[in-house]
This record gives C-alpha cells, sequence and structure tokens, in this order.
C-alpha cells in the first residue's frame, strides 16, 4: 500500500539529488576553462520500488556516483603525440638559431668572406710590391679568422643554451614526479572506498601529459590505481607514493650538462643522458649533441683544411725581405677546435712584409705564390679531393637548411595532430556552456516539482488530520 | 558531433595565429622583397644563392685585375710603338749613310751623333715605369732593367694575373725577350708562356723542369764553337745573329744600334749596310713583341666582355631565385589579409551567443 510519508520521503530525496546534480552543474560551469578537466555527471538511478500485494512502487531516484565522462584510450594517445610534440618544437627552435649561424641573407657570412679572403690575394697578385695590398690580404684574414670564431662561438652559445634548457626542465620533471606520487596516494585512498577519484584523476592525467612533453616516458596503471612512471629505459621517476628525481649537472669529461638518475637515496648516480630520444630534453640532446656537434667539426675541418693549404703554399714562397718558409697562420694543434683557435701567424700579424707572394726570392713583382693562394679556391681539397672549400661550405648551409625545413615543418604537422586530438577530447571532455544551462533549468525544474510533491503531501496529511473534526 | 566551449576557442584562437603568422611571413617578405630570408625558406635555391654570389665577386675581381694588365699592357705596346719607330728612323739613317753618293765620313760621324741618341732613347725605353714598376724588368720590377751599356738586371719572369677562373695571363714582356732576344721559341714565335702553377705540386714540377732544360741549356752552350779574341769583339754587327756563337733565335737591339754608332764613326760601309739586316731583324722583334701584347689586349677585351656579361647572369640568377614576385606577394597579402577579416568577424559571431544571453 502507498504511504503519504513515502511520498514526502521520495520528494526529499529527489529534492537533495536535484541539489547534487545542481552543484555538479556548478562545478563544471566553474571548470569550464581549467586545463585537463572532464566535465563531470551525476549518475542517478531508481531507488528499489516497494512491492505491496500486486503492486510494485516506485520509491524514487537517487544518486549513485558523480562521474567524469573521459576516454582513457584517447588521452593515451594524447599523451604519445604530445611527446612527439615536446620534442620536434624545441627541435625546431633550436635549429632555427642554428640555421641563424648561417644565414647570409642580409649579412656577410663566411662564404662571404673566404671569398674575400681569396679575392684580396687576386688583388695582392696585381701589385706584389706593394705594402698595402699586403696590410689588405692580412686584414682580410683577420676579419676570416673573425668569422670563423663568431661561427664557433655562436654554435657553442646555442649548446649553452640549450644545456639551461635542459636544466630547467629536469627541476621542472622532478617537480611533476613529486606531484604523481602525491596524487598517486589521494587516488589511492579515496578509490579505497569505491568511488571515483575524478578531480585528481584529471590532474594526474595532465601532469602526465606534461611530463611526457619533456621527456620520454612509458608509464602503467597498477590494480590500486597508482601510477608507475618510468623515463628513457631506467630511470623510475614515479613509483607509487615515492618519487625519483633526475640530476642535470656538468660533467669533467665536456662541459656540458648531462643527466643523471638515483634509484634510491644512497645509491650511486648513472648516466642516463644516452637514453632519452623524445619530449623536450630528447630534441635538445639532438640538436646539442648531434646536429651542433656535426656542424661545429665541419668549420673545425674548413678551418684547418684552409690554414693547411694556404700555409703550404706561403711557405714555398718568399716575402718582400727574401726569406723563405714564413707561415702564414698559425696551424691549430688539433683538427678539433680549429675554428676556434685559428690565428694569423705572429710574424705576419706584426709585420705585413712577411707575406710571401713570390716564388723566387728578391723578385719584387713576382707574384706566384699569391697565384697559387688565390687558386687554392677552386682546388678540391675538402670531402678527400672531392669538393671545394666553397662547395663544402656551402653544402653545409643547405643542410642544415634542410634539417630546419623539415623540422619546423614535423613541427606544424604535429601539432595539427595534437590540435585535433585536442578538439576530440574537448568533444567528450569539454564543458559545453548551453548544455550546463540545460541542466541547470532542468534541474531547477526538478527542484521545483519535488518541493511541490513535498507540498502536496503535506497537504495530503492535512486532510486527513482534518478529517477527524467534522 | 558535440561542441564544447572550449573547442570554439581553441579553434578562433588557432586560426587567427595562422592568419597572423602567414600575415607576418608576407609582410616580411614584402618588406625585404625577398623570397628567402633565411636558408631553411628554400634550401636548394639558397645554396645556389650562395655560389651565383661568389662567382659574381670573383669576376668582379677579374675585371679589376683586368683593368690592371690592360693598363700594363697599353704602356707596353705604347713603349714598343716608341721603340719601333727609333729603330725605323736609325734604319733610315743608315740608308742614307750606306752609300757615297748621299753620304761621307763628315756626315756619318754627325749621324753616329744621332744613332747615339737613339741608342740613349731605347735604354730609356727599357726603363719604363707605370706607377712605381718597371715594365720591362720581369720579376723585378724594381730594379731597372738596363744600364747605360746596355746591360740587362732583370729576369725573365712573366707577370701573371688572373683573368678567368683557371686563366691566368701574362701582363709583361721580359726585356731580356724584347730587347734580348733571349727566350724566344726557335722558331721566333712569342708564346704566353709556360703554364701557370696553380698549386704548390705545378710549382715544384715547374722547377724541376726549368731546371732541366737550364742544364740542357748550359750543355748546349759548351758544345757550341767558342770565337775568341777579334773575331768575336770586333765585330759586333754579328753579335746577335743567327749563328753558332749564340743560341738565342733573336738579336740584342741595343748591341745592333750601338754596331750601326760604331760602323757608322768607323766609317765602315759595310759595317752599315750588315746593320740595316740587322735593323730589319730588330723591327720584326719588336712587332712580334708588339703582335703579341695586341693580342694579349684583345684576349682580355674578349674576357672582360665575357665577365661583365656573367656578372649580370649571375646577379640575375640570384635574383629569379631569392627575389620576391611581388605581383603575386601583394595578391598574397590582399588573399590573407581577407581571410584574416574574415576570421576575426566569423570569431565574434561564434564566441558571443551563448544560451544564457537568451533567457530571461
Amino acid at each position: 500500500m502507498s504511504k503519504i510519508s513515502s511520498m514526502m520521503d521520495v520528494g526529499k530525496r529527489s529534492l537533495s539529488n536535484a541539489q547534487t546534480a545542481l552543484q555538479t552543474v556548478s562545478h563544471n560551469i566553474a571548470n569550464k576553462s581549467t586545463e585537463g578537466y572532464s566535465r563531470q555527471r551525476v549518475d542517478l538511478v531508481t531507488n528499489e520500488p516497494i512491492g505491496s500485494g500486486n503492486l510494485r512502487i516506485g520509491m524514487g531516484a537517487r544518486a549513485s556516483q558523480v562521474s567524469r565522462v573521459n576516454n582513457p584510450w584517447l588521452e593515451k594517445q594524447i599523451q604519445r603525440e604530445q611527446m612527439n610534440l615536446g620534442q620536434a618544437e624545441t627541435k625546431a627552435d633550436a635549429l632555427g638559431r642554428v640555421e641563424q649561424v648561417y644565414n647570409e641573407q642580409g649579412t656577410k657570412g663566411l662564404n662571404h668572406q673566404l671569398n674575400e679572403f681569396f679575392n684580396s690575394f687576386r688583388e695582392l697578385s696585381n701589385t706584389p710590391e706593394s705594402l698595402a695590398s699586403r696590410t689588405m690580404v692580412r686584414e682580410t684574414a683577420n676579419t676570416l679568422v673573425g668569422t670563423f670564431k663568431n661561427m664557433n662561438k655562436q654554435l657553442k652559445d646555442v649548446q649553452t643554451d640549450l644545456d639551461g634548457q635542459i636544466k630547467t626542465t629536469t627541476e621542472e620533471i622532478n617537480q611533476i614526479s613529486k606531484e604523481i606520487a602525491s596524487l598517486n596516494e589521494k587516488i589511492q585512498l579515496v578509490e579505497i572506498q569505491n568511488v571515483p577519484a575524478n578531480d585528481e584523476r584529471d590532474r594526474r592525467d595532465l601532469l602526465v601529459k606534461k611530463l611526457g612533453e619533456k621527456v620520454d616516458i612509458t608509464w602503467g596503471e597498477g590494480n590500486n590505481g597508482m601510477l608507475t612512471i618510468t623515463a628513457g629505459n631506467t630511470a623510475i621517476l614515479v613509483s607509487g607514493t615515492s618519487a625519483n628525481e633526475l640530476k642535470a649537472a656538468h660533467t669533467d669529461e665536456r662541459d656540458r650538462v648531462e643527466l643523471f638518475y638515483r634509484s634510491t637515496d644512497k645509491g650511486s648516480l648513472f648516466n642516463v643522458t644516452n637514453q632519452f630520444r623524445g619530449g623536450k630534453i630528447g630534441g635538445a640532446l639532438e640538436v646539442r649533441d648531434d646536429i651542433i656537434e656535426k656542424h661545429l667539426d665541419t668549420i673545425d675541418n674548413l678551418a684547418y683544411r684552409l690554414a693547411d693549404e694556404v700555409n703550404t703554399a706561403h711557405e714555398a714562397g718568399y716575402d718582400r725581405y727574401g726569406k723563405t718558409n714564413n707561415s702564414f697562420f698559425d696551424l691549430p694543434k688539433d683538427i678539433k677546435g680549429a675554428s676556434e683557435t685559428l690565428a694569423i701567424s705572429e710574424g705576419v700579424q706584426l709585420d705585413a712584409g712577411k707575406v710571401s707572394v713570390a716564388a723566387r726570392p728578391d723578385s719584387p713583382g713576382d707574384n706566384t705564390i699569391a697565384n697559387i693562394i688565390g687558386s687554392l679556391q677552386y682546388q678540391k681539397v675538402m670531402d678527400e679531393g672531392n669538393s671545394t672549400m666553397d662547395d663544402y661550405y656551402i653544402s653545409q648551409v643547405g643542410q642544415i637548411g634542410t634539417i630546419s625545413q623539415r623540422a619546423v615543418k614535423t613541427f606544424e604537422s604535429q601539432k595539427n595532430i595534437l590540435d585535433q586530438l585536442t578538439n576530440i577530447r574537448e568533444s567528450i571532455s569539454g564543458v559545453s556552456l548551453d548544455e550546463e544551462a540545460t541542466k541547470m533549468i532542468e534541474m531547477q525544474k526538478a527542484y521545483d516539482a519535488s518541493a511541490r510533491l513535498i507540498r502536496t503531501a503535506d497537504e495530503m496529511f492535512d486532510t486527513v488530520l482534518n478529517l477527524k473534526r467534522l | 558531433m558535440r561542441i564544447a566551449d572550449k573547442m570554439q576557442y581553441n579553434q578562433v584562437q588557432k586560426n587567427i595565429s595562422k592568419n597572423r603568422t602567414d600575415m607576418a611571413d608576407l609582410q616580411n617578405q614584402a618588406a625585404t622583397q625577398r623570397r628567402i630570408n633565411k636558408p631553411s625558406d628554400d634550401p636548394l635555391a639558397t645554396t645556389r644563392v650562395l655560389a651565383s654570389r661568389t662567382e659574381e665577386k670573383t669576376n668582379a675581381q677579374f675585371v679589376k685585375n683586368i683593368n690592371q694588365a690592360k693598363s700594363f699592357l697599353e704602356f707596353s705596346d705604347q713603349s714598343l710603338g716608341e721603340l719601333s719607330e727609333l729603330l725605323v728612323r736609325a734604319k733610315e739613317l743608315a740608308i742614307s749613310q750606306s752609300n757615297d753618293a748621299s753620304a761621307n765620313p763628315q756626315s756619318r760621324a754627325m749621324t753616329a751623333k744621332e744613332i747615339e741618341q737613339i741608342y740613349n732613347q731605347a735604354v730609356q725605353i727599357g726603363n719604363r715605369k707605370l706607377g712605381e714598376r718597371y715594365i720591362f724588368s720581369g720579376f723585378k720590377t724594381q730594379t731597372m732593367p738596363f744600364n747605360i751599356a746596355g746591360e740587362y738586371a732583370g729576369d725573365d719572369g712573366d707577370l701573371k694575373v688572373q683573368t678567368q677562373k683557371d686563366q691566368f695571363l701574362a701582363v709583361n714582356l721580359p726585356g731580356s725577350k724584347v730587347f734580348m732576344g733571349k727566350g724566344f721559341e726557335v722558331d721566333g714565335m712569342v708564346r704566353p708562356g709556360q703554364i701557370t702553377p696553380q698549386s704548390i705540386d705545378d710549382l715544384e714540377g715547374i722547377k724541376v723542369r726549368e731546371q732541366e732544360s737550364k742544364q740542357m741549356m748550359e750543355e748546349d752552350q759548351e758544345s757550341k764553337i767558342q770565337l775568341r779574341g777579334p773575331a768575336n769583339a770586333g765585330s759586333p754587327n754579328h753579335i746577335g745573329e743567327k749563328d753558332p756563337t749564340n743560341g738565342d733565335a733573336g738579336v740584342n737591339i741595343f748591341q745592333v744600334i750601338k754596331g750601326l754608332e760604331i760602323s757608322l764613326k768607323t766609317n765602315d760601309k759595310e759595317g752599315i749596310q750588315n746593320a740595316m739586316d740587322m735593323l730589319d731583324q730588330s723591327l720584326s722583334q719588336v712587332v712580334l713583341g708588339r703582335s703579341e701584347v695586341g693580342s694579349r689586349i684583345m684576349a682580355v677585351n674578349g674576357s672582360q666582355d665575357s665577365l661583365q656579361k656573367a656578372i649580370v647572369d649571375n646577379k640575375i640568377v640570384a635574383s629569379q631565385l631569392e627575389d620576391a614576385d611581388v605581383f603575386k606577394l601583394v595578391s598574397d597579402i590582399n588573399k590573407t589579409d581577407a581571410a584574416l577579416k574574415a576570421t576575426l568577424d566569423t570569431s565574434g559571431k561564434m564566441i558571443q551567443p551563448s544560451l544564457l544571453d537568451f533567457l530571461k
């Protein structure tokens, strides 16, 4: 048999359901712009009906749980693409700066100076007697040496900058790892009561994505809802409720920042630099250790060959004072770093008369050596006799242009992929104000109706109670 | 599809930023008038631009070299022209004094004075300077090539100047060649000189070959009949002639003139007649030298024309590769501008309305 009191009860519960739903609406609206937020909804289920005789009377609804609308597989995909984006972005950014070192549109770079250097010898061959022409040669050579040094420095500056980026990123990684570990703990505490920890999970998903943007990670969720995150191959950043740190430090072997990992507080540090290929750190490492190093090698190579070839010719010649065996450059000791250590020999630097132009002693008009040095521009002295110095350098410019172009294109397409995925995610999990407004009206009406129900029940009570006074 | 608010904002932001980026890029192209502003804009074209700029600048240097070479060659030509005029005058005098009908010992003695002047002028021509350089002293441009006795102090160096890629040209004739007849080929032709060394290996090779030919010359000289005493010194007219005492193909112009002077002074008719032959030889030697200089001037003029054309060509190549197509650029800018305005306009419409605006 139906009871007025149970009707009042259903009304009361319905009121509170509507209130819960409205509160969730307000939570959604408030978090409309929160990064990584998934909209939440109240799952309403009907109460167990009460049977009386042939009738089973419905007992209203109850809120079973507040759940978030979210596709975990999509989140995983986004995380992976974000890792590629982080890598592509850092790479494109750094290569854009490397490229500027080689940019001769508008500025006078190595290609120009190298040509000026050879032309100065050609000019000298016009007037080998003149001290002014020799001084010109020396000054042009000084500019060339300066250009080599400057390129070396600019490339190393980019490396140093990347060092800084790696250091800052590592600190961010450690911060994030710590937060994820503490979220692991919270989620476990909440979910042990069989209640989904919506907001904590949203936050953790977001942090995993951010972590993946910085470094390549692999991760898995345990039965207790806790994440284990490994960076590279062996560096376990988060395990359960504890987080381990990465350490970025300069090493003695080479003056560059490398990454270290220690599994326990007292354990020893492992160098894990080589394990990182993805994320911002992977991108920075690739540009710093691979691309820039190679380009430094090539300008070193060029500087060394130039010094060696010019010296060979120059030493065979005779200077203004009839002396032979003068070197023009101080030949760098090693090819490595030659672009930095290249210098004009002291003799020539102090006295331009020591520039050797003649192939015979005491022949002031003899320009044979100047002609030979001028001709070096067309000699295939690079790449084991396969290319001239001009070709060698110009092909470097082409190469860096191509790499940079490719990096920018990869970055753009990666950004597009991620934009699309984010759109899909927002389509599923994002908050729509229209929807929330509709829900708000719906729930407000439900609230109104429930209140009306209680009043009706109340009036029914009154009616019943007034029966007796007649 | 369910559209969440954030999607709209993201989309608006993305589209506006894309249009703005395009616009900034086009504006940069318009401001620099260049399609390529960094290597990655077009890596292949960048390398070609660099190569053609190098070529352009090197060609400009070659044009400078050629101008220098031309002034040297033209001055040599002018000097040799004067020398040949002197020789013609000397020959006229020799003809007029070669018989007794028009001359006598007194007139010959007087003419000898004029010939002496001609001799001095010839020496002066040999010592001509262009700027600070003696033009007839080979590599020893700072040494006066001829003393008053007509002895040569220069060397046989060819001042080579690069006029094109892989092409060198001597700008001088050493005095030993044109005045003393040394270094002519056996057939009497003057050739533009040996190979120009372009590397140290070349230079070493040439040095070895020079050494060998020097040795051969010496051996040659040793096998020649040496005339001694009056047979040699007393007959100046024969010096420089192609005889076994002299391995050279040409004549020594100074000695020829000097010989004529001595013949005139000594009233030696036969000597004067001999000298006329020798003067003819001298003249043809100078003409040979002059024609050599002339052909070099022609060669550099040719090079200059082709270089100047190449400079323009290189500029065109670079311009075609790196310069922006202004018409296309302006139309692109207009297109992007229209797209940007449309994006802004629709963005405003898309973001504004919400259900909340319509609830009263």
